[in-house]
Formats: structure tokens, sequence, C-alpha cells
């Protein structure tokens, strides 16, 4: 299935259905809030939270080949950014959306950083993701001990297991008096934020940057022959999916107002492949579909009997791994498409056919 | 007389992370060479040995038994997992990263589920003796023989056994090897049951030690990849001098800052050996198979 | 008559083994050169040396009169080597307009008539919404060396780009070549196929042994006995 499609390829008529199928979805979550009650809406931005996780490892990991087990620990850097900057700043509109930028920030410049040390000291494949793994449970393993009084940035105690909490939200001024966004309005922005990001990473891997990057993935040494620098590209994918990565943990702090090292454990890292997994890593759209849908599933089987969601998640995992690499996703739509494409007349079954049952394949 | 019990003290801190370090890494040291495999359940494994040696050591069984019991029965779930999972990636080794993951998770929840989030342990045999002020755990004290003793029986195994010489065969060449007649697909259940039983016994061997969690087994793998990581994939010779090494800067970064210093010191350690060889320790994962 | 491309006592070790022993080369703007034989004589290697790809033990490689020695690969192919590797180079899962893009994309040409153009020349104007996977043998060469192309080099490298192919398509694939010098190219060849390389020779290197053993026009070379020698049982 070739993910990159050229717009000369599809009919008009093709096309329009297309955009009209991609659309149904963010209209149908653009009217969800008025139809049901603020809590509850507020719970649709909670699982649309982690959708940017998902999106920068979908990046990273379908396009760019890259297999990364560190979405958690930029979630994590970026989430106790953002509590350290507001509960330092304050309660105004101005130190929230600090937080947000400066969490963001931390995210983008600790995955330069080690995407640096990653890309450009030649590290390659799975020892990749060990890399990302290690520094996952570095910072969790450091975190999970701050929970003494001496543990604090300024007036921001780092709280080991106990978590940081009651930070602001996120506020902006109006005419009244500040406006807390929160239930129906966060999820609006959420959603405003998912529809940007959708759009940017969609621009960025359709165009040849992304093809570049397919090229990476199959063939690095013929890429590097076309004059591709390797490095450089792995390195930008890599701060842009970790980065999101970020995003998802700021979000997620200011949705709940707290955060903990367990959202950094090893556990916890899991998540995100499970969820692009199955969805279907090389699909940017499927991924946030995914994991809205699976983050959801969670939830609800957490009200209805946790111990088994996990169970449920790595069962789902394990079956996506084993018969449908390529997602689930895929995996439906290509069985759809051969039961569409089933041919209509008889076959003599003799050699011949069998050789060119063979070749088909 | 106390600097002749500071230096023992440090030379036992040495000998336990050494243990711990080289027993935690056997196993996934084992499947990682032959196979190319990184077990990510291989904590469960060593969880599963735990779990039995401590549940037949309280029906009677005398501990030994119930530690080879432990290894056992680690075996077998190794045996099973190959054939129904792990045989079918061996052409795609990322995605058996992620389904050794998935299983991880799967049976980690599940003894959460059936066995609750805790088993009471069995008490630490042998007591304890003292040097000077410092007291120390006469067991712990001889895990480190007992670690090298199961490093010599590996030795004997895979340079003096017909099996041995399969497997190294197999490793260096897999195709060439079949073509001379060797069974490399039972040849790898085998090597992976012994992977598992490995990590097994690691987890009868310090079961005594400890409370069993069904989360146990994460404490381990860290340890374990970071030893197999520096170490290369060869148990003899790579991952012993890799945990020695590793030991020696845990053991002085936790005697000079803590615990937590030792821990991290070790991650450290691995993402700077990795940056520094990454050719060497590449090479081991682009094996033709 | 400018020199493209000059190596000096280039000389390259594997651990014991001397692959590449000293080897004085240079090729002119605008000639079709092609280095030939026997196996093992280490053409392969004395294209990776000039790629970049590999690091030479000694002596030095230069291009359009700059030392290369300090310069990555990536960085030669934008100064203007173009390579086509032996084993196949395609990517499995793009279509032959997606390689062509890759390229113009490199050499800042997004104009479509460029792409065009190319698959015209390369006659791959039927398997534009190809996957390469599922182009034929001789189909994917041609793609590649179109690939190589696309980057608007000075000088290309081909190795071994007939192999594998019908006698027809060999002899189309010599035309193609011929007529990418004409335009302008200056083409750097490996290759065993001795009729291939009489149709479209300038100038004929001979490596054996890691050395040059025998450098001058076709003809000439092919009249030595010497030559005939090393190279017994490999004529066409």
């Amino acid at each position: 299935m070739n993910q990159l499609k050229s717009a000369s390829q599809r009919t008009p008529r093709a096309g329009a259905v297309s955009l009209a199928i991609k659309l149904v979805p963010w209209l149908v979550a653009f009217c969800l809030p008025l139809v049901v009650d603020g809590n509850t809406s507020g719970n649709f931005a909670y699982c649309l939270v982690w959708a940017f996780c998902a999106v920068g490892l979908a990046a990273m990991w379908g396009y760019g080949g890259i297999l990364s087990f560190g979405q958690t620990a930029f979630f994590g850097m970026s989430g106790y950014t953002y509590g350290i900057v507001t509960l330092n700043l304050g309660e105004s509109w101005i130190s929230s959306w600090a937080g947000l930028v400066v969490g963001l920030l931390v995210s983008v410049v600790a995955a330069a950083l080690i995407g640096y040390m990653i890309f450009y000291g030649r590290i390659k494949g799975v020892f990749i993701g060990i890399v990302t793994l290690s520094v996952t449970l570095v910072l969790e393993t450091f975190m999970a001990q701050t929970a003494g009084p001496q543990w604090a940035i300024g007036a921001a105690r780092l709280n080991g297991y106990n978590g940081m909490g009651d930070m602001p939200q996120l506020t902006i001024p109006w005419p009244g008096g500040p406006l807390t966004l929160e239930n129906a309005s966060f999820y609006y922005l959420v959603l405003a934020l998912l529809f940007v990001v959708y759009w940017v990473t969609r621009k960025m891997l359709d165009g040849t940057f992304g093809l570049a990057l397919v090229a990476i993935r199959e063939n690095p040494q013929r890429a590097e022959m076309l004059g591709i620098d390797i490095r450089r590209h792995q390195l930008l994918i890599f701060v842009f999916g970790c980065t999101l990565g970020g995003l998802s943990g700021a979000l997620y702090t200011i949705w709940g107002s707290y955060i903990t090292p367990s959202t950094m454990g090893l556990t916890s890292a899991a998540m995100p492949v499970i969820w692009v997994a199955t969805a279907g890593r090389k699909s940017i759209g499927g991924a946030i579909l995914g994991t809205a849908l699976l983050v959801w599933l969670s939830q609800y089987l957490a009200i209805y009997g946790s111990q088994y969601a996990l169970i449920l998640m790595g069962a789902i995992l394990l079956i996506v791994v084993l018969f449908a690499p390529e997602g689930l996703l895929p995996f439906v739509l290509k069985l759809m498409r051969s039961l569409a494409t089933r041919p209509q007349t008889p076959r003599r079954h003799g050699p011949r056919d069998a050789f060119e049952a063979q070749k088909g394949e | 007389m106390t600097t002749l019990s500071l230096l023992y003290s440090l030379i036992y801190q040495f000998g336990d992370n050494f243990a711990y370090l080289v027993l935690a890494a056997l196993g996934l040291a084992v499947i990682f060479g032959m196979m190319g495999v990184i077990n990510l359940a291989h904590g469960e494994f060593i969880m599963c040995g735990a779990y039995v040696t401590i549940i037949t050591a309280k029906h009677g069984v005398p501990l030994p038994l119930a530690m080879l019991l432990g290894a056992v029965a680690a075996a077998i779930a190794g045996v099973i997992i190959e054939r129904l999972v792990i045989r079918h990636l061996y052409d795609r080794l990322f995605d058996s990263v992620v389904a050794t993951w998935a299983i991880s998770l799967i049976v980690q929840q599940t003894m959460l589920l059936v066995a609750g989030p805790s088993l009471e342990g069995i008490g630490t045999p042998f007591g304890s003796f003292s040097l000077g002020e410092y007291s120390f755990s006469t067991y712990r004290a001889v895990l480190p023989g007992i670690a090298l003793g199961i490093l010599f029986a590996l030795y004997w195994l895979f340079f003096k056994t017909n099996y041995g010489v399969c497997a190294r065969a197999t490793i260096q060449n897999a195709k060439i090897a079949q073509c001379l007649g060797l069974r490399t697909d039972r040849l790898y259940t085998l090597t992976f049951a012994l992977g598992a039983g490995l990590a097994g016994l690691t987890g009868a061997l310090y079961a005594p030690t400890m409370t069993a969690v069904p989360t146990m087994g994460s404490n381990f793998i860290v340890q374990a990849f970071v030893s197999v990581v520096v170490g290369g994939a060869n148990v003899i010779a790579g991952t012993t001098p890799a945990a020695g090494i590793l030991a020696l800067i845990q053991t002085g970064l936790t005697a000079s800052y803590g615990q937590l210093f030792g821990q991290i010191g070790l991650l450290v350690t691995v993402i700077v050996v990795i940056r520094l060889m990454p050719q060497g320790l590449g090479n081991l994962f682009t094996r033709s198979r | 008559m400018t020199t493209l491309l000059e190596t000096r006592a280039l000389t390259k070790r594997f651990g014991g083994a001397q692959v590449i022993n000293g080897i004085d080369f240079q090729v002119t703007a605008g000639e079709i050169r092609c280095v030939i034989g026997p196996n093992g004589a280490g053409k392969s290697t004395f294209f990776k040396l000039i790629t970049g790809e590999h690091r030479p033990s000694e002596g030095s490689v230069h291009f359009l009169g700059r030392d290369m020695s300090h310069v990555l690969p990536h960085e030669r192919i934008r100064m203007g080597m173009s390579i086509k590797f032996q084993i196949p180079g395609v990517f499995p899962e793009l279509t032959v307009r997606q390689h062509l893009q890759l390229g113009l994309h490199r050499a800042r040409d997004d104009r479509p008539e460029s792409l065009d153009a190319l698959l015209q020349r390369f006659m791959l104007e039927q398997e534009e919404s190809v996957l390469a996977s599922n182009l034929s043998h001789g189909k994917k060469q041609w793609l590649e060396i179109a690939m190589a192309v696309s980057l608007g080099p000075k000088l290309l490298f081909l190795d071994e780009p007939v192999a594998g192919m019908s006698v027809e398509e060999t002899h189309a694939t010599g035309e193609l070549i011929m007529r990418l010098r004409e335009a302008g190219l200056t083409i750097m060849v490996v290759e065993h196929d001795m009729t291939f390389v009489k149709q479209i020779a300038s100038r004929v290197s001979v490596l054996h042994g890691g050395r040059l053993f025998a450098d001058g026009p076709l003809d000439e070379i092919l009249a030595r006995d010497d030559v005939a020698e090393i190279y017994l049982g490999r004529k066409k």
C-alpha cells in the first residue's frame, strides 16, 4: 500500500469522496460536546490528549523507521515543567501559557540533544530503542525518589511517587475575568491543536521530506547516495515526534492538574507503542483514531474491572504483531479490498494456476 | 580491624552487585546471542522461577529442589512461548521486541490478578555473620560463588558438548549450519528454553532474599539489559567482564552517593557505551540468519 | 580537456589484505570510461573509495580539483557525483515517479517537464505510477540509472548496469548511455560484458590485483595480449 499518494493519481470523484471520508471524523468530533454534558466532554478531551503522543510515534516509527521507547520520557518532562513553571509563576493566564510553551521547549531541547547523540553517533536499529528506553528509565528512577522536601524547584515540590499536583489550568483573558479552559472549552482547544498538528504532519510527510524518510527507511545506503543527509532527517523527525509526546504530557497535566513518575514508567512507555502498532503506524489519521478509541476502551474497562484493561491491551498488541503487523486498520481495509475484488469466473485448477498464484504473491 | 571490615564490606557489595548483574543477564544474553531476539519478557521468566520456588518450598519441598523446579518451570514456559510466538518472528526482529513486551505485560497483569499483589517470601537461609561492625547475609555472600559456578557450567555446555558446537555454529552462520543438516529450529527452541531456564534459576536463587511481587521482573530486567548491551551477547567473554566493570561502577557510586546514583550510573554507562561503540555492538544484531 | 576525477596513489587495506594498491587514475570530462578486470581485482572497492563509502588507507581522491579526503558521501553527491550500485537499490514501496522526484528535488528542479523528460529518456512513461518492486529487472536497472541522472550530476558511476539483462536490453542500455554522454555527462562504468564495453567505451582501464594494469583507448587495450591473458575466458 503506497502511503504517499500523489494527487494526479486520483480521479476528481475519488478525490472528493476520500476528502469527505477524511473530514467526517473531524466533524463528528466537533459536534460531540453539543450533545453531551461538560464532564463527558472533559473525558473525551482526555482521550484526545494522548493522540499527539501517538502521532509523534507514528511519524517517527511508521515513516522514519525509528522505534523510540522514549515518548513517555518527554511526556513526563513537559508535564513536570508545566507544573514547575505554573506553581512558581502563579495563577495568571500568562503563567499557564508560559508553562505550556516552556514545557514544549524543554522537550525540543532534550530531544535535540538526545537525538544528536543517537543519530550523529550512528546508533542504529534496536539500539535506538534501547537508548531511549534507558533515558526513560533514568528519568523515572530519578523522579521516583524525589519525595523528600529538599527536592523542589522554587515553589514546586517534585514529590516522587506522591505526584505533583494542584497546578493551575490554562486560562485565557476574557472580558468578564479570566476564563478557565475546562470541559467543553478545553476539549475544543485540544481538538483545534490536534487538527493543526494533523495538518502540519500530513503536509510534512506527504512532501519530499516524507519521501526522503521513506527512502532512508527502505534503503539507507541508496538514500545517502542520492545526496540525502540521513542523520539530519532522522534528527528532525525525532525532535518533531518527541515534542509531540511532550505536548501530550503538558496537556495531560493541565487536564488533571496532576502528574506522577508512573506516567514515565516501563508500562506507560508501552502504551504509545500499543496504540500505534494496533492502529497502523503508517497512517497518521489512523493513529489518532486508534489512540482515541483504545484510550476510551481502557477507561471504560477501568470502570468495570480495571485489572483486565492492561491484559487486554497486551493481548491486542500480541495479536496485532503476530497477525496484522501493519496495524489493525490497514489489515481490515486490505481484507475488505480483497473481498471486494474476488474473481467471478470459475477457475480450473492446474499446475499453471498454482504457478500464477505464487507469482501473484 | 575496622579497615578490614570496611574493605570486606566493599568486596561484599561488589560481589553482591556482580552476582546480581550476571545472574540477571544470563538468560537474556543467551537468547540475544543465539537468535538476536531481545526478550523483554525475560523478567517474567525470573518471576516464574521465584514464584514456583517459593510455592513449592512452602509445601515442604527442600529448598535446592524447589529452586530446580523453579528453573524447570521457567524453561517449560520458554518452550511454549517460543513455539507459539517467537518462532514466527525470527525474520522480524523489531516485532519480536514488541511481541515479548506484550507477553511481559500480559503475564505481569495476569499474575497480579491471580496471585495478588505480593507473595510472602521464605526466609533467607544460612543466617548472617559479622565482621567488625558490619553484618552480612551468608547467603548473599555465597551467591557470587554460585554465579561463577553457573558460568563455568555454561562454558562447559557451550564448548565441551555437542549442543554447544551446534549452537555456536548456528550463531556464526545459520544458513550453512542448516545445509549441514543441523535442525536449527530445534536448536532455537532449546536455546530459548535454556535462556528462560537460566532466568528462572535467577529468580529461584533470589527468591529467598526478597518478597515476590508480580512486577519483580522489572528490577532485574534493567540490570540484565545493561549488562548485555555493554558486554555484548557473548555470555562468557562479554557479559561476565561487563558485569564486573558495571558492578565496580555501581559499588563505587553507591558507596559515595547512594543507591540511586549507582542505578543511574549504570544506565548512563549503557548510553555512553552504545555511543562509543555502535559498530561493535551493532554488528551483533545485524547477523545473517 | 578538464580532469573531472583524479586519484593519486590510492591504496586500501582491509586488515592484512591490500585490496587497492597505489592507483593513479584520471577521468576527463565528456568521456565514457569503462573499468574492466577479473573478479576480485578490486573494482567495487575502487568505486567505494571514490564515492566515500570507504576511507583510503593511503593516497587521495580529487574531484573537480578538490581533495575529497574529508568530504562525506552525501556531500560528494551534492558536488556532482552520482552512482548506480551493482545491487538493485530501488525503494520497493515508492513509485517510479516518486523515485525521480527524490533526485530532482535534490537538484532543486521541481518542474514537471524535467520529470517527464526523464521518464521519456529512460523509456519508463508507461510505468510512471508503478511501484518499484513490481518492475521487471531491466526496468529496475533503468530506473536506477534514471534516479542517478535525476540528480543532475557531472560524473555518473555505473556499477554493472547491464547485469542480468537480455541482449536486446543490453544494447538499448548502451544506446541510452551514449545519448547521456551526448547530453554532456561524463560516465564511468564497471562491466564484465565485453560486447557492451565495445559498444560504449571511449577509454578502457584494466584493474588487476588492486593495481591499474592498463589504461588507454578501447582498440589499443583490446589488442593487447597481456590483457587477454589476465582476462582469459571473460570475453563475450
